[in-house]
């Protein structure tokens, strides 16, 4: 970190290595009176996953691209096995659709529930909100490793893990995801235990986090009723959040551009629960996934002249070059900047709560912290249905087989958002494999047109305090998109 | 930072009572395979021997190995462990950033010189100078050299820091180099796996914090207590390996026998580590019991072996049938009990076959390297 003055008078700040977050990150910021004026964010880890997948048999995807992270591996696993399937046009069976659904909601809702304890709460606990009338209670809950919620949510965690335990075998780094389903079949006994799972994190859930149902939370309609929360509903953490979120404005922190994308999540028999679409200041709208092009210009990434669709990407690093700034590429829909995660799936879902939120004062801070949560609730009660809906002794996993040539693109959502995997197979061998991952979007750089990607436009306003190097606003909002950095750029 | 303070002072001051240090002496002594005799010898060593800092860096990697090491079965032992360690600089963990973090770092390097313990997380990428990853604008390369001058012992968790893994995978377009490779003279743990189990990372982190000295290495520098043994040798489904039983493909009619998993690529016979006894997830499971092959992570170069998922069956057409090439690795381990070389030049020699037939050569003359 340093400060140094840059030619127009303003402030430079170099912001990072940023803990708390999954992998590195470093912000430039420039700053006058107080205030970002700009913001350059850089990833600066690059391994070439894409690079290495390829030459290799298109199967062995399943095992190297979740090595990707080893947080949203399950995610990783899901859009390789999509896309293997996709060349193959296989679908995978009812029992492994259900299982899958099972096994990616509880990687995504253990990483909300990470975030909120352990990545982005923890900062209300720093000294400098001392004399804020909610920092002894934020401090006793959420002090980073020592708090009360922070050592009960790690072990509500490590619970709800079991579920990837039993079916999957481990977790990080699950093998059980197939293109035609899943590796093991559950029976009834594994049904009884599941189940029990669930009741256990919904009970810790109900009783520390939100001090309701989850059903009450799910059912939040109005930025009204949220207020109501805020003033008079049950204890708990997440009424603690309201309040510090109210006192610190946090719904006036951190917008972005209000436009956001959603592959959809957790395919069913018709839709998916959280549908498919790109919400806008003009409405839903589809994916035109053939619109999707990553653009090189500030990226230490050859081919800079066009933007390549991810079928026709490529990845060659290219250090030597000043104009770059991270090894991220910037993804574009349309030409236009994306924001993704579990605000994006609600809203275009329709979650009437998280319109209202984003309607009123964008997409803020707040907005993001509470889309999560809501979804947690949301989630956990779908996947209860989906331990119900397995069937015992019915065909787990369909069999396919791999033809010498095609692509196919996997499309799946972390729980940071849209991630899809770009396969193309030729002579049997992996030929082209492009990723983008929902930080990819979020974080992406500059386009050529010297566009800002979504949190490089989100931090243009934030205040800095006198003195700060590391200003805490900064962090709020960097944290309130749960970045996982070693996605980003793979 | 606190000063030179006793174990047991750090945990009482982490609210863990008299009571459940015991226990967690007992469980200590049980999970490193230890006798009851030893509870009080461990009691005393923490109550008297004064804490070992650990510094936690992490390189080029995917942050799995913090990911499983937060998840240890027991959470006492968790607990424990992370309040001996503190985590004195995880960046993933810690409360403070940026400056702050790089201050405790220097703090905790001066104050304990000689006396910590470097674990590192990933590995460092050489192309470039090291620009493919970037920590505090330097590369990672520096910082590991750095903090690791001055480390008593480096713990080098998971398979990035102990061999390289997927990320060396060819091009490994970074070079990314494990850390035994680039750091030379300190004595390195290597507790590999892609990730390692949590109970494991715990067992050999309490080890060397309670007796002061490195875990006995076997001669590749993994703890002997958790990788001597191979997956297949204490595999649940060994005895349909030893009938010629196999799972053919997933959900097939052997899956749903749960029919050994060698023909669907596993690579239990060939990998040291204790998956098949400690398993994963508090004991839950691990990743044959979810009918899937063992993909051998805590194996050097386990990402360039061929294909996960290639049948072994294929080697019929070099004249080396599956249920003769199963019989003879079964054979030279059954004869070769603890002796872990002579199965791994026999298994060696079985991943070179599998490798030259991915490369569509003829390799006639791995029976003779078995020998």
């Amino acid at each position: 970190m340093s400060a140094n003055s840059a030619p127009e008078g303003t402030t430079r700040l170099v912001v990072g290595p940023f803990n708390r977050v999954e992998g590195d990150l470093e912000v430039r910021l420039e700053a006058a009176q107080g205030r970002v004026e700009a913001a350059f964010v850089s990833s600066p880890l690059f391994r070439g996953f894409e690079r290495l997948l390829e030459g290799r048999d298109p199967r062995d995807a399943l095992v190297i691209a979740p090595r990707i992270c080893g947080i949203c591996s399950v995610s990783q696993s899901h859009a390789a096995a999509l896309a293997l399937a996709g060349v193959q046009g296989l679908a995978p069976t009812e029992n492994g659709r259900v299982a899958t659904n099972l096994l990616v909601a509880t990687e995504n809702v253990a990483d909300h529930l990470s975030h909120f304890h352990v990545f982005f709460m923890p900062d209300f606990a720093r000294a400098l909100y001392a004399d804020r009338p909610w920092f002894p209670r934020a401090e006793a809950r959420f002090k980073a490793a020592r708090g009360t919620a922070v050592r009960a949510a790690l072990e509500t965690r490590t619970t709800l893990l079991h579920i990837l335990g039993l079916l999957a075998g481990r977790w990080p780094h699950t093998l059980a995801i197939q293109p035609g389903g899943v590796t093991r079949g559950a029976d009834s006994r594994d049904k009884m235990r599941l189940a029990a799972t669930l009741r256990a994190v919904r009970g810790a859930l109900e009783e520390r986090l939100f001090g309701a149902k989850l059903e009450r939370v799910a059912e939040l309609d109005s930025v009204a009723a949220l207020e109501r929360w805020r003033a008079t509903g049950p204890e708990g953490d997440f009424r603690l959040f309201l309040e510090i979120a109210a006192d610190l404005a946090l719904d006036s922190l951190g917008r972005a551009y209000d436009r956001y994308l959603s592959y959809g999540a957790y395919p069913g028999t018709e839709a998916p629960l959280y549908a498919r679409g790109i919400f806008t200041g003009e409405g839903l709208g589809d994916v035109d996934t053939s619109a999707i092009a990553e653009d090189h210009t500030n990226a230490r990434m050859e081919g800079r002249t066009r933007p390549h669709h991810p079928f026709d990407g490529s990845t060659f690093p290219d250090a030597e070059d000043d104009t770059g700034y991270s090894w991220c590429k910037a993804p574009r829909l349309g030409g236009l900047p994306f924001e993704t995660g579990a605000v994006a799936r609600q809203i275009v879902d329709g979650h009437p709560l998280i319109r209202d939120m984003v309607r009123r004062a964008g997409g803020s801070v707040q907005a993001r912290v509470v889309a999560r949560l809501v979804e947690t609730a949301r989630t956990l009660i779908a996947m209860e249905g989906w331990v119900h809906a397995l069937r015992p002794g019915e065909r787990w996993c369909a069999q396919g087989s791999m033809p010498g040539h095609g692509r196919a693109a996997g499309l799946t959502e972390a729980a940071r958002g849209a991630l899809g995997h770009w396969l193309r197979v030729e002579n049997g061998r992996i030929a082209g494999y492009q990723i983008i991952a929902p930080t990819t979007w979020n974080f992406s750089p500059r386009d050529a047109a010297g566009v800002p990607g979504p949190l490089e436009l989100a931090l243009v306003g934030a205040p800095i305090r006198p003195g700060e190097s590391t200003p805490v606003a900064v962090q709020h909002i960097v944290r309130s998109f749960d970045p996982c950095m070693v996605c980003t750029v793979h | 930072m606190q000063g030179l303070e006793t174990f047991y002072e750090v945990m009482r001051r982490q609210g863990i009572t008299r009571r459940s240090f015991l226990k967690y002496c007992s469980l200590t002594a049980a999970a490193l395979g230890l006798g009851p005799e030893f509870v009080p010898q461990i009691a005393h060593a923490m109550e008297t021997k004064p804490r070992t800092p650990v510094l936690w860096l992490h390189g080029l990697e995917c942050t799995c190995c913090s990911e499983s090491f937060i998840r240890s079965a027991h959470p006492l032992a968790k607990d424990v462990v992370l309040s001996m360690i503190s985590l004195d600089y995880d960046d993933t963990l810690m409360a403070s950033a940026g400056h702050q973090a790089e201050a405790i770092l220097h703090e905790v390097m001066e104050t304990y010189k000689g006396n910590y313990i470097l674990a590192v997380e990933g590995n460092p990428p050489l192309n470039e100078d090291g620009m493919f990853c970037i920590v505090g604008g330097k590369p990672f390369l520096d910082q590991l050299r750095f903090v690791a001058k001055d480390a008593k012992a480096i713990i080098s968790w998971g398979s990035c820091a102990s061999h390289g893994c997927v990320q060396a995978a060819r091009p490994n377009p970074t070079r990314a180099t494990p850390v035994h490779e680039v750091i030379t003279d300190k004595p390195i743990i290597k507790v590999p796996g892609c990730p390692p189990i949590a109970e494991v990372m715990t067992g050999v982190i309490t080890y060397m914090l309670t007796f002061d000295r490195i875990p006995e290495l076997d001669r590749q520098g993994r703890p002997k207590m958790f990788y001597s043994q191979r997956i297949h040798d204490k595999c649940y489904r060994r005895p349909h390996f030893d009938a010629g039983q196999f799972v053919e493909a997933f959900d097939d009619e052997g899956a749903r026998k749960g029919y050994c998993l060698y023909k669907v690529g596993c690579k239990g016979p060939t990998t040291y580590n204790a998956c098949s006894t400690v398993r994963w997830n508090d004991g839950t499971s691990f990743p044959i019991q979810a009918g899937h092959g063992c993909i051998g992570c805590s194996e050097d170069g386990f990402w360039d072996r061929g294909s996960w998922y290639a049948r072994l069956t294929d080697l019929h057409g070099v004249g080396f049938g599956i249920e003769a090439n199963a019989d003879k690795v079964g054979l030279t381990a059954a004869g070769v009990v603890g002796g872990a070389v002579a199965v791994h030049a026999a298994i060696s020699a079985l991943k070179r076959a599998q490798h030259k037939e991915d490369n569509g050569s003829n390799g006639s003359s791995r029976t003779g390297d078995a020998a």
